[in-house]
């Protein structure tokens, strides 16, 4: 290996190795599918899609965002940190800045242009489905050579690279909808796009040049507290508990991103409000989606929670200096769930104190009071007052989860769990769209299903139970949690549970819902199983 | 000499295909200094994470204070002032934060002696820990495990690749411990002179398997100096670096 060029190219195809066996593994898969299964059926549709679409669409944007992810050096960089995350290794290569920048950009836009030409010529063939195929293909390119020119800049302050990428990363996808919408001509959006990609070059030269100088501009003292508060921090009181101090080093560690992330993209979402004045269809379209983006940026965020050592991303162990705290394994993890409590508070407070501003200075919010009197009438007050509070609650409660709810996952500290469960959770969502259009094309199954949802629920509440009764006997005798605590636990479930059941038995006062079938809804919805697991996970990964 | 604060009995401990301990046993009584000496990948770190509870006993036992550190991590690293090989030190935090947040996971935190460290070790309070150099996150490091005047001082390969001035500061803090009545410290290192100034107690350690564990007096009086004595015992090819 003789050339600089192809040690780059080995590099990346030696770090992505499984990646690229499982994408090519999947094309192949798909392409059988078509010509054996689906080639005399209807064509899939993608716009608007359908449940098969799923199967093309998930591992596509998938692979599409781990591309993205693996070229521009994401998955090894502190994104948060001002630094450029190119690695600094490669700045002692005997190479011009020009190389270091134009063989990554080069492999990846190339390989997410192919991406795309591979999928938009095997949808034409041979239904003829009439994809574009040169601008999505340089969208995508252009795409990836900015997201890399911007990761790779250094900047002034923690975090400014994700305020200074996303927006702008955002600016470009809406200019891209737009077109889609107006049916733009294929030559305009070329026009558009393509210089754009030796732009995003220069611009990424420019960067790893002053990075490899190692000039990172410094911009924290103009936000530095006086030194009289900092003398003032220095003289703040002790943790009155390791507990107390381990929530705030979680707090301090993870807790503040979700808020962040969610108080970042909340402005761009809710800036839509103003286009919608006569649309109140689209009004509601626009809350809902300000609605989903805490429990969908939690998704994102959960991965580092549950990691046992995000300052090393391809680290899975505890780091010593978490590991050789004196606390229980379960107290490390009721840190994380206290502080993914606040954070779950924190992101609804900006969501609760932004939409009402939004709604206000928008015009738009007697949109909202119209619908919110039409509902008072139909149904009443109170249950008026409890579907919205269940709504929030059930939002906020979901967002919460997403944090927590891999924690039993990532913790384990093996890569074999977590590159599974990736892959299942994947699979999963492609075989989910399949799935649901089949039961929606299908009344038979849509009555079959009815007729056996107890006994669907009564079974998943079995597992439930029995791997919470597993868990609570391994929680025992490994004695990382004591009787009194396994017992107050039980006993708080319980009291949501049946707190859940009241609400849904007086909410559903209707013969066609049996009440021991809420009964089995309550009991599912609380989580249990996978939360107790969490410090099963870490005393696992912990003493190895 | 009292009863033992480290108590390590036939621990043989595999990693696939490799031994990385095979049937240890040491025994280490309250109030010394000992020294773990052994050649890199001899399995010096794998026996303190056994002893730290951070690796889970596979064959043999460990007794720290007496207790499983696995089964009662609290009781146990409560007493243990511990300073990794890695120095994966929060660099979010600032020395000022790091401090406050280790004092409340011990009892016995001395405000005024962690203080005094922080002077002695020149530690800028408002300084973030990725900003400090890596001589600097040792003494940071070094700090919060003896800030709470630990019962066990643990140091894995404390001054590894660290200049002169640091292992001096080093050195001075551990002699500072030793001089606390009943104090222990485990610490290990490659460097043979390093070892030789401080330890009571050395343990040598190669593949996986103890070759000499005696009184560095003892020792001296069979030998000219520990690196004979290593020499003789684990053999040249496997000679720790002389680094100064």
């Amino acid at each position: 290996m003789r050339s600089p060029a192809l040690a780059i190219g080995w590099e990346f195809r030696r770090r992505h190795l499984w990646a690229l066996i499982a994408m090519t593994g999947f094309l192949l898969a798909l392409a059988a599918i078509k010509l054996l299964f689906l080639g005399p059926m209807e064509p899939i549709r993608l716009d608007p899609p359908d449940g098969r679409a799923a199967v093309v669409i998930t591992p596509l944007t998938a692979t599409y965002f781990y591309l993205l992810a693996a070229f521009s050096f994401g998955l090894a960089g502190d994104l948060g940190a001002r630094p450029s995350i190119y690695p600094a290794r490669m700045f002692a290569l005997p190479l011009r800045t020009a190389a270091l920048v134009g063989w990554p950009m080069l492999y990846g836009t190339a390989a997410v242009a192919i991406l795309w030409l591979v999928t938009a010529l095997s949808a034409r063939w041979p239904w003829g489905i009439a994809l574009p195929l040169i601008w999505p293909a340089l969208l995508a390119a252009v795409f990836l050579a900015w997201t890399q020119a911007l990761m790779w800049m250094p900047y002034g302050l923690p975090g400014l690279r994700a305020i200074v990428t996303v927006p702008w990363l955002a600016t470009l996808d809406a200019v891209a909808l737009l077109a889609i919408h107006y049916k733009v001509r294929e030559p305009m959006m070329v026009a558009f796009l393509a210089p754009q990609l030796p732009l995003a070059y220069v611009t990424a030269c420019s960067a790893v040049g002053r990075a490899r100088r190692g000039e990172v501009p410094d911009w924290r003292g103009m936000f530095a507290r006086p030194a009289s508060n900092a003398v003032l921090t220095r003289r703040r009181d002790h943790f009155p508990s390791p507990a107390r101090a381990q929530a705030w080093f979680e707090w301090r560690r993870h807790g503040r991103s979700l808020p962040a992330l969610v108080g970042l993209l909340l402005p761009f979402e809710l800036a839509l409000l103003w286009l919608a004045k006569g649309a109140p269809a689209f009004v509601f379209e626009i809350l809902f989606l300000a609605l989903i983006t805490p429990p969908f940026m939690a998704a994102f965020t959960a991965w580092t929670v549950s990691q046992p050592n995000p300052q090393v991303r391809d680290s899975y162990g505890v780091p010593p200096f978490i590991a050789t705290r004196p606390l229980t394994s379960a107290e490390l993890i009721a840190a994380k769930l206290k502080m993914a409590m606040w954070s779950t508070l924190a992101a609804w407070l900006v969501v609760l104190v932004a939409m009402p501003l939004a709604l206000e200075w928008s015009g738009t919010w007697s949109v909202v009071t119209e619908r919110a009197r039409r509902m008072h009438d139909a149904i009443g007050t109170p249950r008026a007052a409890t579907v919205v509070l269940l709504f929030l609650a059930g939002f906020i409660v979901a967002t919460w989860k997403q944090l927590v709810q891999s924690l039993h996952i990532g913790l384990t500290g093996r890569e074999w769990i977590v590159k599974g469960s990736v892959l299942l959770t994947l699979t999963f969502l492609i075989l989910l769209g399949p799935i649901v259009e089949w039961i929606i094309d299908s009344p038979s199954v849509q009555r079959a299903l009815w007729n056996a949802l107890p006994l669907i629920l009564a079974g998943l509440v079995g597992l439930k139970m029995c791997a919470a009764g597993w868990i609570a006997t391994r929680l025992d005798r490994s004695r990382l949690l004591s009787d009194r605590a396994l017992v107050l636990g039980a006993a708080c479930w319980l009291v949501a549970v049946l707190a859940l059941y009241g609400v849904l038995v007086w909410f559903f006062s209707t013969p066609f819902v049996a009440h021991y079938v809420l009964a089995l809804i309550a009991i599912l919805a609380v989580p249990l199983a996978r939360i107790s697991a969490a410090p099963l996970a870490l005393a696992w990964n912990r003493h190895r | 000499m009292s009863e033992s604060v480290i108590s390590v009995s036939e621990l043989t401990r595999r990693f696939g295909a490799t031994t990385a301990l095979d049937s240890v046993s040491v025994s280490l009584p309250r109030g010394a200094v000992y020294g773990l000496v052994g050649a890199n990948g001899a399995g010096k770190t794998t026996l303190i994470r056994h002893i730290l509870g951070l690796l889970r006993v596979e064959s043999g036992s460990v007794r720290v204070f007496g207790l499983d550190p696995v089964a009662d991590p609290v009781a146990v690293l409560s007493r243990i002032g511990y300073l990794s090989e890695e120095n994966d030190l929060p660099g979010w935090m600032r020395v000022d934060e790091l401090i406050r947040y280790t004092s409340a996971f011990y009892p016995k935190w001395d405000d005024a002696y962690a203080e005094e460290l922080r002077r002695a070790f020149a530690l800028d309070p408002a300084a973030k820990i990725k900003d400090l150099s890596r001589g600097q996150k040792a003494r940071m490091g070094l700090l919060i495990a003896l800030a709470h005047r630990p019962e066990l001082l643990v140091l894995d390969e404390p001054s590894s690749g660290l200049d002169p001035i640091v292992r001096r500061d080093i050195l001075g803090a551990v002699l500072r411990t030793i001089a606390d009545e009943g104090r222990t410290v485990l610490f290990s290192s490659h460097l043979l002179e390093e070892v030789e100034q401080v330890a009571d107690h050395v343990t040598m350690i190669s593949y996986g398997r103890i070759v000499l564990s005696a009184p560095l007096d003892t020792i001296k009086e069979s030998h000219r100096s520990l690196n004979e004595a290593f020499i003789a015992h684990v053999g040249s090819a496997a000679t720790p670096a002389a680094e100064t």
